[in-house]
């Protein structure tokens, strides 16, 4: 089957090169994914000046002052940066959040019940899941419009059929298990059949997805904001400033492009590797099931 | 089941899911916040205009006569009037398509390549520097985004050394006939090696870029795969033989591996067309993709609901051909 998420993929890529059973691989993306976070949370003390304002010369290159250097409007690149993790990772929070929140419930009940309502659902999701993910982001934003809830709507829509296809077939498979008929026989309710019995078992792989998705996500967010549909300037974005960043390219201001790249790339490794690290110790089977 | 039946069948599941790709999209761009009308007309047109107007474009009709309207046309291959040029979609679209073919063939070749030669080379050398190199390269190339790889290369090729363009298809100075629209081709067909020398500098960056991407996926499956063909028998006997490691390699284990390789490679569709996209609007590069995102900057809502479908059933084609290949080439898969 096609793999949906880049990290999934390098996820098999980084146990490609470091080999199964790496609690340190976990442990290093934890870590990096702490940092980014920290980043995020405390931006306004660590940043050594605001983001959206003017402190030195235009293109500036790094120096003592600006150890990124400074962008067209004379913004410390640094700050932007730091800032920049603040919006990256709440639209991916949020964008995971709603993908989930959509996808799970779903495929619950669309595999618990079955029949024509399921065909139905998973025709909807087979039908955007085969549609380049970020194509169908891009048609999204275009319609609804910048706004860090709307990026993350047009988000969560394209990693929506993720969670319903995870979870849909793993409730169709568990739900002929012998412990559900016994509960059935008991008695039970479909709902606490569905609560009490499927979804403990499908928790795990869902953490997994999570972790996934928040890589890719980050990813999307960028292309979304590089094409100028992520939020509206001047908040700062790794996309957005990658995308003004070529704007300056002839001038051989490198800084503003290889910072916010490096940014992006970094946090997509860390998550990467926390989920494959993840992958392995809630599930070790979960490769060879999806 | 016969090829033939086969293929029919293939269609025919193709199409509820082309039915509902359609749908969401229909839907998803009616959802437009304000009102179309005004859009094209400016806000001061007098109210009869308006009407007139609206009953032109037929959004005066309820909205599931507006819809079977709608699939009659796109049915017909009519895209609609793109509200900024005037123009119909479809020529449009028509005219940018072979730029993105053109790069996404580029694209793909240069992946191939590094995926069969390092791969193979990776598998010869089993866990020495060369194939751990391998992996270290997949991890960083799926890591990077796909613009800033482009950016990256622009930087390097394009500003500091100056060897080749930025950005474009064809220098202004150059002239050629365009015949294919696969420029590289119009100027073999017309022994132009000027203008072929031109086009080739053009396509190399935006080539690399997008198909650095996914040679990392070719990279590990021609890889695996070979490791695990240099470990059956015939390559034993070929051994025994005294074939040359090249033609061992080569001749017997990368060539079996490529079964498993091919359907791989047409799962990588989707991720290219998305990658050419962002890879399109890094270089100007003057396809469907720079199109999609030149229109959205002007809220051209036919030119994007046009471009989208015709993304949507590119996917859908593509990979009924992909099928239909590996059912030629794996009598297997059909039953």
């Amino acid at each position: 089957m096609r793999k949906k998420f880049i990290s999934e993929r390098l996820g098999e890529f980084i146990s490609d090169l470091f080999g199964t059973g790496t609690g340190w691989l976990t442990f290093v993306g934890a870590l990096i994914l702490i940092f980014y976070i920290i980043l995020a949370v405390f931006s306004p003390q660590i940043a050594p000046y605001n983001p959206t304002e003017r402190v030195g010369r235009s293109l500036t290159a790094p120096n003592d002052q600006f150890i990124f250097g400074t962008d067209n409007l004379g913004r410390d690149v640094l700050s932007r940066v730091i800032y920049g993790a603040r919006i990256a990772l709440m639209i991916a929070f949020i964008a995971v959040a709603i993908a989930a929140g959509v996808g799970v419930p779903l495929g619950l009940i669309s595999g618990f019940i079955g029949g024509p309502f399921d065909r139905v659902l998973t025709l909807i999701m087979d039908a955007i899941y085969s549609f380049p993910g970020l194509i169908l982001a891009i048609a999204i934003a275009a319609v609804l419009g910048p706004g860090v809830i709307n990026i993350a709507v047009s988000i969560a829509v394209v990693y929506t059929p993720t969670y319903f296809r995870v979870i849909r077939n793993q409730v169709a498979s568990v739900k002929s298990e012998l412990y559900v008929e016994a509960a059935r026989a008991l008695g039970a309710k479909n709902y606490e059949i569905l609560m009490k019995y499927i979804f403990p078992n499908v928790l795990p792989s869902i953490v997994v997805v999570l972790s996934m998705n928040l890589a890719d996500a980050i990813m999307t967010e960028a292309g979304l904001s590089f094409l100028g549909l992520g939020i509206a300037p001047p908040t700062p974005d790794w996309g957005f400033d990658l995308s003004n960043g070529q704007r300056f390219v002839l001038s051989k201001a490198w800084w503003g492009l290889l910072y916010p790249g490096i940014a992006i790339i970094t946090v997509v490794l860390g998550f990467s590797m926390f989920s494959e690290g993840l992958n392995e110790l809630i599930n070790p089977t979960i490769r060879e099931r999806r | 089941m016969s090829l033939k039946s086969y293929i029919i069948t293939r269609i025919i599941l193709a199409l509820p899911m082309i039915l509902v790709l359609l749908i969401l999209i229909f839907f998803i761009l009616r959802i437009i916040p304000g009102d179309p009308v005004l859009a094209i007309l400016g806000g001061k047109a007098p109210v009869e205009v308006i009407e007139a107007k609206r009953h032109e474009l037929g959004l005066d009709k309820p909205i599931i006569i507006q819809f079977f309207d709608y699939l009659g046309d796109v049915a017909k291959g009519d895209l609609g009037v793109s509200t900024l040029t005037n123009r119909p979609v479809w020529n449009e679209i028509k005219d940018r398509f072979p730029a993105t073919l053109e790069l996404t063939i580029f694209a793909f070749i240069i992946a191939l390549v590094i995926g069969i030669f390092w791969g193979a080379e990776a598998a010869w050398r089993k866990d020495k520097p060369l194939d751990i190199s391998a992996r270290v390269y997949s991890i960083f190339i799926y890591a990077i985004p796909v613009f800033w790889l482009g950016l990256m290369l622009q930087l390097l090729f394009g500003i500091y050394l100056r060897w080749l363009p930025v950005g474009g298809r064809l220098s202004p100075r150059v002239s050629l006939d365009i015949k294919t629209g696969l420029l590289l081709l119009d100027s073999l067909i017309t022994w132009n090696w000027e203008a072929f020398w031109d086009v080739l500098k053009h396509l190399l960056l935006p080539g690399i870029t997008l198909g650095l991407v996914i040679s990392s996926i070719f990279l590990r499956m021609v890889r695996n795969n070979t490791v695990l063909m240099l470990s059956k028998d015939f390559v034993k006997a070929a051994k025994a033989r005294g074939l040359k490691p090249r033609v061992i390699l080569y001749g017997h284990a990368v060539r079996n591996a490529f079964v498993p390789i091919f359907t791989i490679m047409g799962m990588q569709f989707a991720l290219l067309l998305a990658g050419a996209v962002l890879t399109e609007t890094t270089f100007s590069w003057p396809g469907i993709g720079s199109y999609l995102v030149l229109k959205i900057k002007y809220r051209d809502f036919p030119a994007i609901q046009g471009a989208i479908i015709f993304f949507a059933l590119f996917v859908v084609i593509i990979s009924i051909i992909i099928d239909i290949v590996n059912a030629l080439v794996d009598p297997r898969v059909r039953y």
